[in-house]
C-alpha cells in the first residue's frame, strides 16, 4: 500500500525532473523577447549564479562573509584582463575566472579558519571587497581605472557571442550546469557535512568530519560559482567598471539570498530571478535602489525569515517535502 | 612636517575615535555590531545641514536637535527592528543593521541625488602657531569636543551605576534580568546613546567636509578599523585605535602615496585581524565549549 503512492502520484517531480523543464521552457524565450528584455533575462542568469554562490557560504555554511562582490569583481576583471592582454578566448577566460574566483574563496576561507568568525569575518571580507575595488580603480595601466576595461569581441568556440540571443544560450548552458552541479554537491555527503557545520561545528568535528576541509571547499566552490557569474557579467556588459562591484552590490546580493531563502538552492534561483529586473527599473531614480533593497531585507527578516521558499512550502506540500528544510 | 602631520592626524583620529566608541557602546551593551553605523553618523551631519542651511536655524540648537533626533532613531531601531528578531540567528542582526543604514543612505540620496553639499563654516577661530606648527581652529574644536565627550563618557562608564549596569548586561543578559534590570529598556537607551554619539561625530565633520551620501561607508570602515586596532569591544582601545588610525592615515598619505589614505583603514583591518585578531589592547577571546 505504501509502495504504490509515490510512483503513481508524482512521477515527474519525484525524480526532480520537473526542473529540467524550466531551462527547456526558458530556451524558448529568445523567440518572443526583444533585445532589452533579452539583456535582462541574461542578467537574471548572472544573478542566479551570484546568489547560488553567496547562499552557499551564508545560508548553507552559515558564515557571515561579505566577500561575494569581491569574487564577482575578480571574475569579471579576470575575464576582461585575460581576453585583452593574454588573448584568451571567452571559454578559456571563463575557466580563468572560475579559478581566480576559487582562489579568492580560498583566501577568504583561510581567514575563516584562522578563527576569524562572525563579525570579524564580516568586517575583514568587507574590507577585502573594498580593497579590490580600490585596486580596480588605481591599477590604471591594467584596468583603465574608472573608465572601465572594455572586452574584445566575445566568441565561444569560434562563434560570435555579440547578439543577446547568442549570449543567452551560452549563459543558459553554464547556468544549468552550475546549478545542477551545486545541487548534486549539496545532496551528497558534502552538502550534509556543510549543513552540519553550520548547525554545530564542534559536534560535527567530534563525529570525525574534517570541518576545515569542508569550510575550504564551500568557500572555493562559492568563489568559483560567483567568479563564473562575473565572467558572464563581463560578457553581458562588454565593459567592466569598478563601480559595479561597490557596496550597493553587497546589499543586492544579500536581498536575493534572503528573499529566496537562506540555505536553499531553489531559493537562490528564485531570489535571483525575482530581484534582478527591479534594479534596472530603479536605476533612473537616485537612492531608490538602496531604499528598495534595504526595505525588502528588513521586511523579510521581520516577517518571512525563511524567504519565499517557506511560503512555497506552505502552499505546496510537495515542494515542502522535497525542497524545503527547516 | 612630522609634527604637523601628527597634529592633523590626531584631530582626524579624534573623529574616528568617537565613531569607534559609539560602535563599541552598542556592541558592548547589546552584542550587535552595527553595520549601518556609517550612515547613522552621516544622518547627524545631514540633520544639521537641513536645519542650518535649509531652515536657517543657528548651529548649536540645530546640533542638539539632530543629536536628539538620532537618539530617538536609536530607540526606534532597537524597539522596532532589532528586538523582534532577537530569537533568530545572529547573522540577522548584521543584515538588519546594514539594511537600516541603506534606508538612511537611500533617503539622503533620493533627496539630494548626486549633488555634493557644502556646508558653511560655523566656527571662525584663527589658527594657533606653535613654532612652525599650525593648529587650525577646526582641529581645536574637534579635539576639544571629543575630549570633553570622552571624559564624560568614561566617568559615566566607570564611576556611576549606569556603567555597572552596562557591565552586568554585557556579561549575562539573563543574570541582569534576574537582578531587576530592565534589559529591553537598557538596550533601547544604549542604541540611542550609540547613535547620538555617532551623530556628534557627523556634526563635527559636517562643517569641514563636503557632504554626500556615500561618505557613510568610509566612516563605518574607519570605525571598524579603529575598533579592530584597539581590540574589539574595548572602550579605551577604540579611542586609542581611532587616534592611531588618524595619524597613520596622514603619514601614509604624506610619505608613501596620497591614494593610500583611502585604504589605510582596510589594510589595518586585514593586517590586524590576520596577525593579531585581539588587537593592540584587547584580551584574547576565549571560546567556551
Amino acid at each position: 500500500m505504501n509502495q504504490e503512492t509515490p510512483q503513481k502520484k508524482r512521477p515527474l517531480s519525484q525524480n526532480g525532473r520537473i526542473f529540467y523543464l524550466v531551462p527547456l521552457a526558458a530556451a524558448l524565450i529568445p523567440f518572443f523577447a526583444n533585445d532589452y528584455l533579452q539583456f535582462i533575462v541574461n542578467m537574471i542568469m548572472v544573478y542566479v549564479l551570484v546568489t547560488v554562490g553567496f547562499n552557499l557560504v551564508i545560508g548553507n555554511l552559515g558564515q557571515l562573509a561579505f566577500a561575494n562582490t569581491a569574487f564577482f569583481g575578480i571574475g569579471a576583471y579576470m575575464t576582461a584582463i585575460l581576453m585583452t592582454y593574454a588573448g584568451f578566448t571567452y571559454e578559456l577566460a571563463l575557466v580563468g575566472a572560475a579559478i581566480s574566483g576559487g582562489l579568492a574563496g580560498l583566501l577568504a576561507s583561510v581567514t575563516a579558519l584562522r578563527g576569524i568568525r562572525l563579525y570579524y569575518l564580516a568586517i575583514i571580507t568587507l574590507a577585502f571587497g573594498e580593497l579590490m575595488r580600490w585596486v580596480y580603480i588605481h591599477a590604471e595601466p591594467v584596468t583603465m581605472g574608472t573608465d572601465g576595461l572594455p572586452l574584445p569581441d566575445v566568441t565561444v568556440f569560434g562563434m560570435s557571442m555579440h547578439s543577446e540571443t547568442a549570449k543567452f544560450y551560452v549563459f543558459l548552458l553554464i547556468t544549468v550546469l552550475v546549478v545542477k552541479g551545486t545541487s548534486n554537491l549539496l545532496k551528497s555527503r558534502v552538502g550534509r557535512a556543510i549543513l552540519a557545520i553550520r548547525d554545530n561545528e564542534l559536534t560535527t568535528a567530534s563525529l570525525g568530519i574534517s570541518t576545515a576541509n569542508y569550510i575550504i571547499l564551500t568557500f572555493v566552490w562559492s568563489g568559483s560559482v560567483v567568479g563564473i557569474a562575473g565572467a558572464m557579467f563581463a560578457a553581458s556588459t562588454e565593459r567592466v567598471f569598478p563601480e559595479s562591484f561597490g557596496l550597493t552590490e553587497v546589499i543586492v546580493h544579500f536581498a536575493m539570498v534572503m528573499v529566496g531563502g537562506a540555505g536553499s538552492l531553489i531559493g537562490s534561483v528564485i531570489g535571483g530571478v525575482v530581484l534582478t529586473a527591479l534594479p534596472e527599473y530603479f536605476r533612473q531614480f537616485p537612492g531608490m535602489e538602496e531604499l528598495f533593497f534595504g526595505a525588502i531585507i528588513i521586511a523579510v527578516l521581520l516577517f518571512l525569515p525563511k524567504g519565499l521558499v517557506s511560503l512555497l512550502a506552505k502552499v505546496s506540500p510537495l515542494f515542502r517535502e522535497r525542497y524545503f528544510r527547516e | 612636517m612630522l609634527m604637523q602631520l601628527t597634529v592633523s592626524g590626531l584631530s582626524q583620529g579624534a573623529i574616528y575615535a568617537l565613531i569607534a566608541l559609539s560602535l563599541t557602546v552598542v556592541f558592548r551593551a547589546t552584542t550587535v555590531v552595527n553595520f549601518g553605523h556609517g550612515d547613522f553618523v552621516l544622518g547627524g551631519a545631514f540633520g544639521v545641514y537641513v536645519l542650518v542651511v535649509m531652515l536657517g536655524l543657528p548651529f548649536l540648537p540645530s546640533a542638539i536637535a539632530a543629536i536628539a533626533l538620532m537618539f530617538a532613531c536609536g530607540i526606534l531601531i532597537s524597539r522596532g527592528f532589532i528586538d523582534p528578531i532577537k530569537a533568530g540567528p545572529h547573522i540577522g542582526f548584521a543584515m538588519m543593521s546594514i539594511s537600516l543604514g541603506y534606508i538612511f543612505r537611500g533617503t539622503t540620496r533620493s533627496i539630494w541625488g548626486r549633488e555634493v553639499l557644502p556646508m558653511p563654516r560655523v566656527f571662525d577661530i584663527p589658527p594657533i602657531f606653535v613654532g612652525d606648527l599650525v593648529i587650525t581652529g577646526d582641529a581645536m574644536i574637534i579635539s576639544g569636543t571629543v575630549a570633553i565627550l570622552l571624559a564624560g563618557f568614561f566617568v559615566v562608564f566607570y564611576k556611576t551605576s549606569i556603567g555597572k549596569v552596562i557591565q552586568a548586561v554585557y556579561q549575562s543578559e539573563r543574570g541582569a534580568t534576574l537582578i531587576g534590570i530592565n534589559v529591553k529598556r537598557f538596550h533601547d537607551m544604549m542604541w540611542g546613546a550609540g547613535l547620538a554619539m555617532g551623530a556628534v561625530a557627523g556634526i563635527l565633520i559636517a562643517p569641514i567636509s563636503l557632504l554626500h551620501p556615500d561618505l557613510g561607508a568610509g566612516f563605518l570602515i574607519r570605525g571598524f578599523a579603529a575598533m579592530t586596532l584597539g581590540g574589539f569591544g574595548s572602550l579605551g582601545g577604540a579611542v586609542a585605535g581611532g587616534l592611531i588610525l588618524g595619524v597613520t592615515e596622514q603619514y601614509a598619505g604624506a610619505y608613501i602615496n596620497t591614494a593610500l589614505i583611502d585604504i589605510t583603514s582596510y589594510l589595518v583591518i586585514l593586517v590586524v585581524l590576520v596577525v593579531r585578531p585581539s588587537g593592540l589592547f584587547g584580551k584574547r577571546a576565549v571560546v567556551r565549549v
